[in-house]
């Protein structure tokens, strides 16, 4: 590939193959979607079965989504060093689920502080009215997370046109409507539904394409 | 009248190598290696004129203990390649009139 005289029509023809070629390197794989889906939708379904069947496990199931964030290091380490090319939407995704899991964070410290603020005036209450409070703060506790959850996936599903992420953001949203008017057992089977569908389910179809891109690549040898 | 297509862009592997670059935030020299099927020492050679041109950034770094090289457009470089393309559309008389 050295030829300087060469013709517009040519020059037009490389600059669009070249074009397709850097398009055609980048395919995300899905496998953290398939991870925060899968736990996300456990600990909610470990939590129902807990308020159905009234026992406690142990331990919080709760914590094991900070276990989750020991392998999300890792693979985000992984394929950052594999990754030979970024692109610009590489550079958005990633801050975009970075301030994600920030907000997260921020959430999980916010309501915890909320909770602590909060529940000795319900336990006084009940003290001396002899009945539980009408206002359950723990009752919103889903629709928080789940506007959260709503915003990154709509927008990655939007900029990445990828339509499964789309509808999973909208399902989130919709959820997080709903549960402001059912009882927390609900709630809990809503985020275990939407965590499904707005994470496992497209991730799974992510990893797909990406493991076929990955084979035609290794197969024209490009 | 038409106007003098870059001589810097009007080469097949430099056009090439702003190509891939015009659609990426950065690019190892491996990468773009592969893609243009071309050889090291051209290729660096080639990219070593479009840094001189202004055209591109070359950062070289270390990754694992193996030296890395990462390429990226500049804004001149953008500016340069938008002008090229204007430029050949005119010449197939797709440009402005």
């Amino acid at each position: 590939m050295s030829k300087e005289n060469f013709s517009p029509e040519q020059s037009l023809q490389l600059i669009q193959s070249m074009i397709n070629k850097a398009k055609d390197a980048c395919h995300d794989t899905g496998i953290a979607a398939i991870m925060w889906g899968a736990v996300i939708a456990i600990c909610s379904l470990v939590r129902l079965s807990e308020l159905h069947f009234e026992y406690r496990l142990p331990f919080d199931i709760y914590l094991l989504t900070i276990v989750a964030v020991i392998p999300q290091i890792y693979f985000s380490v992984k394929e950052k060093k594999e990754r030979k090319v970024k692109t610009y939407d590489d550079a958005f995704m990633d801050s975009l689920w970075l301030g994600f899991g920030i907000c997260i964070f921020l959430m999980i410290f916010t309501t915890s502080v909320m909770y602590s603020q909060w529940n000795p005036v319900a336990g006084e209450y009940r003290k001396l009215t002899g009945t539980e409070f009408p206002f359950r703060l723990y009752e919103f506790n889903s629709s928080f997370f789940l506007l959260l959850y709503g915003l990154p996936t709509f927008v990655t599903g939007v900029s990445m046109k990828f339509k499964p992420m789309l509808w999973g953001g909208l399902l989130c949203w919709v959820s997080c409507v709903v549960t402001i008017y059912t009882p927390i057992k609900i709630d809990l089977i809503l985020v275990a539904l939407s965590s499904f569908f707005a994470w496992l389910v497209p991730g799974i179809i992510m990893e797909k394409e990406y493991r076929k891109a990955k084979r035609e690549l290794t197969a024209a040898n490009v | 009248m038409f106007k003098e297509l870059d001589p810097i862009l009007h080469s097949q592997l430099r056009l090439a190598v702003m190509s891939l670059l015009i659609s990426v935030k950065e690019a190892e020299f491996t990468f773009i290696k592969e893609k243009t099927n071309s050889t090291a020492g051209n290729l660096s050679v080639q990219i070593q004129k479009l840094k001189d041109a202004g055209y591109i950034d070359v950062k070289k770094q270390f990754k694992d203990n193996y030296p890395q090289t990462l390429c990226s457009i500049t804004k001149q470089g953008i500016k340069a390649f938008e002008e090229y393309v204007t430029n050949l559309q005119s010449y197939l008389g797709k440009g402005e009139k």
